[in-house]
């Protein structure tokens, strides 16, 4: 026996080095550095010139990914839902296909496409110009907030639909078909069979999607213009302009935050779950 | 198995690929701060030469980074292999800006190599001596020179403004028609602000040559005010490459750019040939690149005979002037010799050289850098 949890140590202990190097260590000097001084006395300093310089960031950046998400939400439980009760079955195929595209393209790819897509005389406006429906002056630019929900959206959807149409296909087809049985539209069996089964699913590809659009610098950095931005670009700016580390790590403990707020909300809820049904 | 043995297998596991790159031949390393087109220059035209001159020498060209950062990351290395007692470093020969390498001068990290070199006395320029207020004399050799001005569409602007004071009310008349990029998408945005602060808060000599006084600034508030103001009628733009991009689309018809991206561009007839550079009073900023070599590097002669090579009026007419579009590192005068006159003449076409002397300024020291780049963020954009 005792030779047995040597051998299962042994195959976990690169794995957990690895964690405990590349993750956990960064993470605590990362805070760490938020609030000491230089010689290692506890600060506030860095959080409050982060809160002074950047607090219109902080909350841009709150109402950009909450925006996105909510929208990612409605996007991706519509296809979803399409995806798994549409009678039309080689239209169901074609899109399956459609919206899983953006899984494989980077976010700073995305960002470029986007960039020139969004312009003021970017493709789209281009497109609706050569087709009759605008003039070149009722053109506006969606290079800004507006272009920086768009490009988290789009990229995204691809992975909250794969989540979430995988956990409304498993669900037990038997309930829908009682539902549709007792004549049940399908918009009803959407809201009052499959949403509530489904509901776990969702929050964890919204919460894992909220961290990932917090993280990500290409795209406030190549759509987003002027002020204010988001986080993740002031971050990047304290650390290339003036060398501090100490305020964007404390604006990163903000993030942190917001992020494991957002954690603990659903940790809570599934726990909840969990228990009602044990 | 042992859990020792276990341990030994996994220690030799990981060892093993360490132990290749010990075999190879003679590798000089040369890490390049800056945007693609300057890793390019060092890749695709500096190693190649040199390697010829050295055939059992092969060049490893890093590059680190646009702007500051990539410079910072050069730093951050030397700094902790200095920290570690290392006896030689795996940088010989780096590209850095302006600001960093006088820090790295400060911190003993740079070899002061310029009178070990011929092309060493070719230097003429007054940032060859002093990098925003460090004395830097004989550590670096000036890569080229680079400088901002602003770009305007002649087409539809027949008499560009002269001026920050021309150019402001040209924005009142124009809302919207003039873009920059703020301070946190690239240095062309960073360089306009700067000259708003030249221009209507402290003048340029005094920020970039003398020692810090916090006195100074006293009325920069003011000029962040009105800076605020005059915010409200531009365009923001994504980038240095996104305001030639947001030219070219006539999206805009006004902004800066960094002059040797605007004449690669328009080479490249990535923006109309209507396109045309004005260098406002009282001044922008420019800033050189420079070569250096760290104190401890690993390949000291072959360094030397790198920047050499890359400093001689051969490389700098054809690589810097001719191909790259930049303003020599070394004395024009000894540039000018090899090139024909009409790559000479393209290359002052838009911005005269005496423009060039009244106009073109440096930097800031660092401490009123930063503070012209914190008082943006908290006076004009928060």
């Amino acid at each position: 026996m005792q030779n047995k949890t040597t051998h299962s140590l042994w195959l976990v202990a690169p794995a957990a080095i690895m964690v405990a190097i590349f993750f956990l260590y960064p993470l605590f000097f990362s805070l760490y550095s938020a609030v000491t001084l230089e010689d290692g006395s506890l600060t506030l300093a860095h959080l409050t010139k982060a809160f002074s310089l950047y607090s219109n960031d902080i909350l841009f950046t709150i109402a950009i990914v909450l925006a996105s998400v909510v929208v990612l939400a409605i996007l991706s439980i519509t296809i979803s839902a399409m995806i798994v009760l549409s009678p039309f079955k080689s239209l169901v195929s074609l899109l399956g296909l459609l919206y899983r595209l953006p899984l494989f393209i980077p976010f700073i790819v995305t960002a470029q496409m986007m960039r020139t897509f969004l312009a003021k005389n970017g493709l789209m406006n281009n497109a609706f110009v050569a087709s009759g429906m605008m003039t070149p002056m009722d053109t506006i630019s969606f290079l800004g907030w507006t272009g920086i929900i768009i490009t988290f959206v789009w990229k995204q959807l691809a992975f909250s639909t794969l989540l979430l149409s995988g956990a409304m296909a498993a669900l037990d087809q038997n309930q829908i078909r009682a539902a549709q049985n007792l004549g049940a539209s399908r918009v009803r069996i959407l809201f009052h069979i499959m949403l509530p089964q489904v509901f776990p699913t969702l929050g964890v590809a919204l919460v894992l999607s909220t961290v990932t659009m917090m993280s990500v610098l290409s795209v406030p950095l190549m759509i987003g213009t002027g002020t204010p931005t988001m986080m993740s670009a002031d971050m990047a700016f304290r650390v290339n302009s003036y060398g501090d580390y100490n305020v964007a790590n404390a604006l990163g403990l903000v993030s942190y935050l917001i992020c494991s707020g957002l954690a603990w909300f659903y940790l809570r809820q599934s726990l909840k779950d969990k228990g009602a049904t044990a | 198995m042992l859990a020792k043995t276990k341990f030994a297998v996994l220690a030799t596991l990981s060892i093993a690929p360490l132990m290749n790159a010990a075999h190879a031949e003679t590798v000089l390393n040369v890490a390049s701060a800056g945007g693609q087109n300057m890793v390019d220059y060092v890749k695709t035209y500096l190693a190649p030469k040199f390697e010829e001159m050295h055939p059992d020498v092969k060049v490893n060209v890093v590059g680190t980074g646009p702007g500051d950062a990539g410079s910072h990351k050069i730093y951050e290395k030397l700094s902790a292999q200095k920290g570690a007692n290392k006896a030689t470093w795996d940088i010989d020969v780096a590209v850095v800006h302006q600001k960093m390498g006088g820090e790295m001068v400060t911190e003993d990290l740079l070899a002061k190599y310029r009178n070990d070199i011929e092309t060493g006395k070719l230097v003429s320029r007054s940032s060859a001596e002093n990098a925003l207020g460090t004395n830097v004399s004989g550590y670096v050799m000036p890569m080229f020179h680079s400088q901002t001005a602003i770009a305007y569409n002649s087409a539809f602007i027949k008499n560009p403004p002269k001026s920050y004071d021309e150019l402001v009310t040209w924005t009142e008349k124009n809302p919207k028609a003039f873009g920059y990029n703020g301070i946190k998408n690239g240095m062309s945005g960073v360089s306009f602000v700067t000259g708003w602060i030249y221009a209507y808060g402290s003048d340029a000599k005094t920020l970039s040559s003398t020692p810090y006084n916090k006195a100074n600034e006293a009325n920069w508030s003011k000029a962040f005010k009105e800076l605020k103001e005059f915010n409200k009628n531009i365009t923001f733009t994504p980038g240095n490459a996104g305001t030639l991009d947001m030219l070219n689309r006539g999206e805009i018809f006004m902004g800066p750019v960094w002059v040797d991206m605007f004449y690669s561009w328009k080479d490249q007839g990535k923006i109309p040939p209507t396109m045309k550079l004005s260098l406002i009073a009282p001044g922008m900023p420019g800033q050189p690149m420079y070569y250096v070599t760290p104190t401890k590097a690993a390949h000291p002669e072959l360094a030397r005979e790198f920047i050499a090579l890359a400093t001689s009026p051969e490389v700098q007419a054809e690589g810097i002037v001719k191909r790259f579009n930049w303003y020599p590192g070394i004395d024009a005068d000894h540039v000018k010799s090899q090139l024909d006159a009409a790559t000479w003449k393209k290359l002052f076409a838009e911005i005269t050289p005496s423009d060039l002397s009244k106009y073109g300024k440096s930097f800031p020291i660092a401490p009123y850098f930063n503070d012209i780049k914190e008082g943006y963020e908290q006076q004009v954009s928060n």
